[in-house]
């Protein structure tokens, strides 16, 4: 149990030392990497109390997918950190004052709570026999179906939004269109023209290919 | 059957709307909506009157507006007997009117807005009717006050016309403040403003005190009468509130027949018969509208002599007839003013129409003086005309004869102190009423024709439908006296729906002293008016001249409308606008608006400011604005 | 598990909605520009069916769905109608000024029925879940719709704005939420009652918890101190956004107070009550003075819109004492007159002359006078001037705080409704007694001015013969 104990301990504290110095890191690429590591440590409470799936998935997800994703941005994008700190000081000393009372005054309120009630723990998922991601699934399709299916309804909107907002016909960029370039047929390109000749002395062969270009 | 009476006033007001979508419009189509709307309240109201009449009344709310407090704002109807007599009477005389009112504003520009505020006030006057509450009478009552107001200013570019209907609303609101005065006396005591508790407690109501002066105690019941009646007194045309009416003559001729001759003016006396209960409690009261009624059936009768304008003479012989009802009232025969407000409205629409048919006949001119000999030219309008005329007189078998000989004698019987002034005071007024009424009909339709010639040349019989209105009304006006007297005032037929104390009961007692010489004074008075009449505007026209010359100083406080007007404009007027400006300067400009509503707005402007700039538009500031709020209520939370 | 007939039937407006969003998404694809008006047509089609749906499906009682995720009762379908036939409005007046902003594409419609649908499961929420979820759809779909208006730099700022402070908002509301979880063990919010009921004030987890679901809600009615993006937000949408933001956006914010506070938090009554009254007089100082000094029309009804949270708020402190008709029926008239008070600025909003500020309403009397009188029946029904509903639902708000012994509240509610009453008397004379300065186009097409003038003569009409809707507003809040 000490063991338990103490690795809970381990991981919750570089949890929250990497989660602030997510906020408080100069440089955005380390704010992201700080953001990783409270990531892995999340998934190894996850881990310790049971939660094999959500586990893998927060590492896989999240610290695979998202975050690579976010350096990349962060890379590619030049972020004048100067501008985006001033005035950060001004306000610190007052914002820090208000969010210390801000904590203690709700740790005195739920110290004062006593425990509350019990939620989860080892029945919460209904027994063992089956796998934790068996259950999961379960549940999800079954008590949470509806939220499950709203969920992905967000998700929905998250993915037109993207596209709504970014995806605009910019009429002075010229870009390719490989469906069009695959349909394209010969008449669409090539145009015989007939031509009278000029005259008899140089006149054995007949017309001229006038070629009409594409688009790109 | 609940359905059909809120279809009724609902039927007019729908024709007022539907009208009221064609004023824009150059097409004279108004009455398309409005004739309908009119004629189906008018056939329901018949309907309605033959189910009461076999014994179905009604009483209760059709639909509940809103709560304050314990106060039920209801929309309330109640439906007996008074009321099934009043709505025919006013859908018929109002159908008459709006169909007569299609040849006469032919050609006026306000053709279409003029049937959209006939066609309301009807539905203003039926809600005023047939209310069963206090609210929803004050509903109609303002209503058909404001329609008024708009009709009278309806040639809204004669300057006359404006003055005409300020004046009218303004002497309404002065009775208005009587009437909702009455209204709180009686709502602070009772707690309620519907009719029915109003009247089963109407008793509590005369044995609780109210000061009105520190340290007068006065009946509440008497109070309230009072009150409401300085209102009625309004809306009637009573002494020394009178002065608007001749005033409002400025409309146009149908609606001094439908508004100020047939039915809204009759309103405040069908309130003093519909609150009869109320009424009773009170000898005081009862007094006050004896007297004030007689005084008005005289003096006005007295000012018609002299009048020139024809309009304005049936104008104050209105006014006087209205002194006979509320003398009724007074002496608590309140079937027979009722019995008197039905035939007079007739007779009174009658006239009115007809007058208006001679009117258009010489372009519009509405001086006697230049009048004369229309009676050749204009055989239907004369006939029609010479029989609202001896209506009006009470000449036998004419209805106007049994309505207000029936008043008379009830009169002489009455115990209530100021009835044997009223007695008199009506008698003589019969005489007054005759010589006048005679003197319009000689000087309008008989001897020398005085228009210029280029009027006479043109002189002709008015449209049919004109006449046939005029027509139809002086059907009632002939016949309902004869036929209506013995069932409706002394055959009971109002039953429960008016109150008559015990021992008051003048019409009970005039069914059986029915008789004796003074049954024939006030016919043989009238008859000598007539002779009066004809001998100084037929036979020798040089006489009035040189009686008005020789009475002097009488004859110009006739001409000078007793001094009413003076009083009002000159003195209460002027008194009354010192004051204004008085209380403007000091108290308006300088501490209300100065300090309070400036002052405020000042500051509320200047705090506005400030606040404004809280509005910085950082994004930042406003997430922290938002947790300083968190901030604060978890605090609250945290010391709480 | 199963799911029978009954169950899905009772969803079956919300999956009307969802259905055919998916459907249209498709369906878009293969539409030209100039057919755009199909799926325009159908998206208002859809939540009109959806809305009648609502309405015949309306339960006798309460009853809870899908595993307790989905509450089925009278409140939810009187107010889905609302939701619904709002949105509806807001499309059908938008047709004309999302064609000039380049806005009337595909995209918005769908986003305008997901963000229904969020709308509608806020309204029904049986578990904390489905409230969050519910929220996110809705609040998702509104920022994009706000920031699709990409050219204008206004908008970019109100969507990023109220992006990121939403986002923040969410966050405490979800904090809040967990306490609450934390606090009773349970999701559903009928659990949650239970539990409230029993360990009540004693629990401060779950008074933490209810503070901050409140905060979290205060910020989506956008009622002071929580309130600074409504005017920045609302100033910059591109106008057809803004009529579904000041309408049915706050109506849902409304459903779910209503779902978490009085559904879940029911017992801790007293604990939000006085939230409820600070909150209120915050709310009537700043909306109705600050709304004094703005120019801008957009502005101005957005602290118009804070100030009537705060009549709100009137009624919802004292409705656990005097009943929840009160709110519900402000809330529904508010949506109303919200609804068609920015239906007609969207409407003015032309290309040629863009009516942003209260001098462009100058003279509108004369160039549109029947769009001024609409306007002026709106103008009065905010300012709560009798006869029309505005004033009907004030003077029910303040009946209700009188019964609540809450008189003082009553009084300060009054004062501020009669300083409130310059301002909107201010669009007024501008309409009616100013001369006209610029010449505004047309007003919408036929249809948006039809339907315009229907829900403009309704606030005035509900005003008249109250009944119908004091009648909808007991029958919504019989089950409570």
């Amino acid at each position: 149990m000490a063991v338990t104990q103490a690795i809970f301990y381990l991981f919750a504290t570089v949890l929250v030392v990497a989660a602030l110095m997510v906020i408080t890191a100069r440089n955005p690429v380390h704010s992201v990497l700080f953001l990783v590591l409270s990531f892995v440590n999340g998934a190894g409470l996850f881990l310790l109390a049971g939660a094999e799936f959500l586990a893998f998935t927060l590492i896989l997800v999240y610290v695979g997918a998202v975050m690579v994703l976010f350096l990349f941005v962060l890379m590619m994008l030049d972020i004048n950190l100067q501008r985006m700190r001033e005035g950060f000081l001004n306000y610190l000393p007052l914002g820090a004052v208000i969010a210390f009372v801000l904590v203690v005054e709700m740790g005195a309120m739920l110290a004062a709570g006593g425990s509350g009630a019990v939620v989860g723990g080892d029945g919460a998922l209904g027994g063992t026999e089956a796998g934790n991601t068996t259950l999961l699934g379960r549940v999800l399709y079954d008590t949470y179906l509806l939220p499950f299916e709203v969920a992905a309804l967000v998700l929905l909107v998250a993915l037109v939004a993207a596209i709504a907002l970014t995806l605009r016909h910019r009429p002075d960029v010229k870009k390719q269109d490989p469906g069009q370039q695959v349909r394209v047929r010969r008449e669409d390109r090539v145009r015989l023209v007939d031509m009278p000749t000029e005259g008899a002395p140089y006149a054995p062969d007949t017309g001229a290919t006038g070629s009409k270009g594409g688009e790109g | 059957m609940e359905t059909l009476y809120l279809l009724i006033p609902l039927a007019s007001l729908v024709g007022a709307l539907g009208a009221g979508t064609t004023v824009a419009s150059v097409r004279e189509i108004g009455h398309r909506w409005a004739i309908p709307g009119v004629a189906v309240s008018f056939l329901l109201s018949l309907v309605v009157l033959a189910d009461v009449l076999a014994g179905h009344t009604f009483n209760g709310a059709v639909y509940t507006w809103g709560a304050i407090g314990g106060l039920e704002l209801e929309v309330g109807l109640l439906i007996d007997r008074l009321t099934a007599v009043m709505m025919a009477v006013v859908t018929f005389v109002s159908l008459a009117v709006h169909v007569y009112t299609i040849g006469y504003m032919h050609g006026d520009p306000g053709y279409n807005r003029f049937f959209a505020y006939i066609a309301g006030f009807t539905f203003f006057m039926l809600m005023l009717v047939m209310a069963n509450n206090f609210l929803v009478l004050f509903f109609g009552w303002e209503g058909v006050g404001l329609v008024s107001y708009l009709l009278i200013g309806f040639w809204y570019t004669r300057e006359s016309a404006i003055a005409a209907s300020l004046k009218a609303f303004l002497v309404n609101r002065l009775g208005d403040i009587g009437f909702v005065l009455g209204l709180g006396a009686i709502y602070a005591t009772l707690g309620t403003l519907a009719y029915e508790p109003v009247f089963a407690r109407a008793g509590e109501l005369a044995s609780s005190t109210i000061a009105v002066l520190p340290g007068m105690p006065w009946s509440v019941a008497s109070f309230a009468a009072i009150a409401l009646f300085v209102g009625a007194m309004a809306k009637s045309a009573q002494i020394p509130l009178h002065v608007w009416l001749p005033d409002s003559m400025e409309g146009p001729t149908p609606i001094s027949a439908l508004i100020h001759a047939a039915t809204m003016v009759t309103a405040g006396v069908f309130m003093l018969a519909r609150l009869s209960p109320l009424y009773e409690q009170s000898l005081a009261a009862l007094s006050l509208v004896l007297v004030v009624g007689a005084l008005t059936a005289l003096a006005l009768g007295l000012v018609a002599l002299v009048q020139h304008d024809i309009k304005r003479v049936i104008a104050y012989s209105t006014i006087s007839q209205l002194g006979y009802m509320v003398v009724a009232m007074g002496i608590s025969a309140y079937a027979a003013g009722i019995f008197h407000l039905m035939t007079h409205a007739f007779f009174k629409a009658l006239l009115f129409l007809a007058a208006g048919s001679a009117i258009h006949a010489v372009a519009d001119e509405q001086d006697m003086r230049r009048m004369g000999g229309l009676a050749r030219h204009m055989p239907v309008t004369h006939w029609t005309f010479l029989i609202g005329a001896l209506a009006l007189c009470g000449i036998w078998p004419f209805a106007g004869y049994y309505s207000k000989d029936t008043i008379i004698e009830a009169a002489a019987l009455s115990a209530i102190p100021g009835a044997g002034f009223a007695y008199w005071a009506t008698l003589i007024g019969v005489g007054i009423t005759a010589v006048y009424t005679f003197r319009m009909y000689f000087l309008t339709f008989h001897g020398p024709e005085r228009m210029d010639a280029e009027t006479r040349a043109h002189l002709h019989e008015s449209a049919r439908v004109i006449t046939w209105p005029l027509v139809v009304l002086a059907v009632p006006s002939l016949l309902a006296g004869f036929f209506l007297l013995e069932p409706v005032v002394f055959g009971g037929y109002f039953g429960s729906s008016l109150f008559v104390a015990e021992g008051r009961d003048v019409l009970g007692e005039l069914a059986h002293h029915h008789g004796g010489w003074g049954q024939y004074l006030p016919l043989a008075l009238a008859l000598a008016g007539v002779g009066l009449a004809y001998y100084l505007y037929m036979v020798r026209r040089d006489l009035p001249a040189r009686l008005a010359a020789a009475s002097g100083p009488a004859y110009s406080a006739l001409v000078a409308k007793l001094g009413f007007d003076r009083l009002f404009e000159g003195w209460l007027a002027g008194a009354g606008r010192g004051l204004g400006r008085a209380l403007w300067r000091g108290g308006d400009e300088h501490l209300i608006d100065g300090l309070a509503v400036n002052g405020t707005a000042g500051r509320v402007a200047a705090a506005a400011a400030r606040l404004r700039g809280i509005q910085s538009g950082y994004v930042y500031h406003y997430a922290f604005s938002m947790l300083i709020g968190v901030f604060a209520l978890v605090s609250w939370f945290f010391l709480a | 598990m199963t799911f029978g007939t009954p169950e899905m039937l009772a969803v079956l407006p919300e999956l009307v909605v969802m259905g055919m969003a998916l459907g249209l998404l498709v369906l878009d694809l293969y539409l030209r520009p100039d057919q755009r008006g199909i799926t325009f047509a159908l998206a208002v089609a859809t939540l009109a069916v959806a809305a009648v749906l609502a309405a015949v499906l309306v339960p006798g009682e309460a009853r809870t769905l899908l595993n307790g995720q989905f509450l089925h009762d009278r409140l939810g379908a009187v107010l889905k109608v609302f939701l619904l036939g709002g949105t509806a409005l807001a499309l059908i007046y938008g047709r004309r000024p999302l064609q000039r902003l380049a806005m009337y594409r595909g995209e918005l419609f769908i986003l305008m029925l997901l963000a229904s649908a969020g709308m509608m499961l806020m309204a029904s929420a049986g578990t904390l879940l489905m409230a969050y979820l519910g929220l996110e759809l809705m609040s998702l779909s509104l920022y994009t719709m706000i920031a699709m208006d990409r050219d204008s730099i206004p908008a970019t700022e109100g969507a990023v704005k109220y992006f990121l402070l939403g986002s923040l908002a969410s966050g405490i509301l979800l904090y809040g939420l967990s306490l609450v979880f934390g606090a009773s063990g349970s999701l559903a919010l009928d659990e949650i009652a239970a539990h409230a009921a029993r360990a009540g004030v004693s629990d401060p987890l779950l008074v933490l918890g209810g503070v901050f679901v409140a905060i979290g809600l205060a910020f989506k009615l956008g009622a002071v101190p929580f309130h600074m993006w409504i005017p920045d937000v609302y100033h910059g949408s591109p106008s057809p956004v803004t009529v579904v933001l000041a309408s049915t956006s706050k109506l849902a914010a409304f459903a779910l107070l209503m779902r978490l506070l009085v559904g879940g938090l029911g017992p801790m009554a007293e604990q939000w009550q006085v939230i409820a009254g600070a909150l209120a007089v915050l709310s009537l100082v700043v909306g109705n003075v600050v709304a004094i000094a703005q120019t801008a029309i957009k502005r101005m009804l957005a602290y118009s819109a804070i100030a009537h949270v705060g009549f709100l708020l009137i009624g919802l402190a004292s409705a656990p004492t005097s009943g929840y008709m009160a709110p519900v029926l402000y809330m529904l008239l508010y949506t109303l007159m919200g609804a068609a008070a920015f239906g007609i600025v969207s409407m003015l909003d032309r290309d040629e002359a863009p009516a942003r500020t209260i001098d462009d309403f100058a003279g509108l009397s004369r160039t549109h006078p029947w769009t001024a009188f609409l306007m002026l029946i709106l103008m009065f029904a905010l300012a709560g001037v009798p006869p029309t509903g505005g004033f009907m639902a004030k003077l029910y708000v303040f009946q209700a705080a009188v019964e609540a012994d809450l008189v003082w509240l009553a009084v300060f509610g009054v004062l501020m409704a009669v300083i409130g009453a310059f301002y909107y008397l201010r669009v007024v004379k501008a309409m009616y007694f100013d001369p006209p300065e610029r010449t505004l186009g047309p007003v919408g097409d036929r249809v948006a001015q039809g339907a315009v003038s229907v829900n403009a003569l309704a606030v005035l009409g509900l005003g008249i013969l109250p009944g119908p809707l004091v009648e909808l507003s007991l029958f919504a809040v019989a089950g409570i």
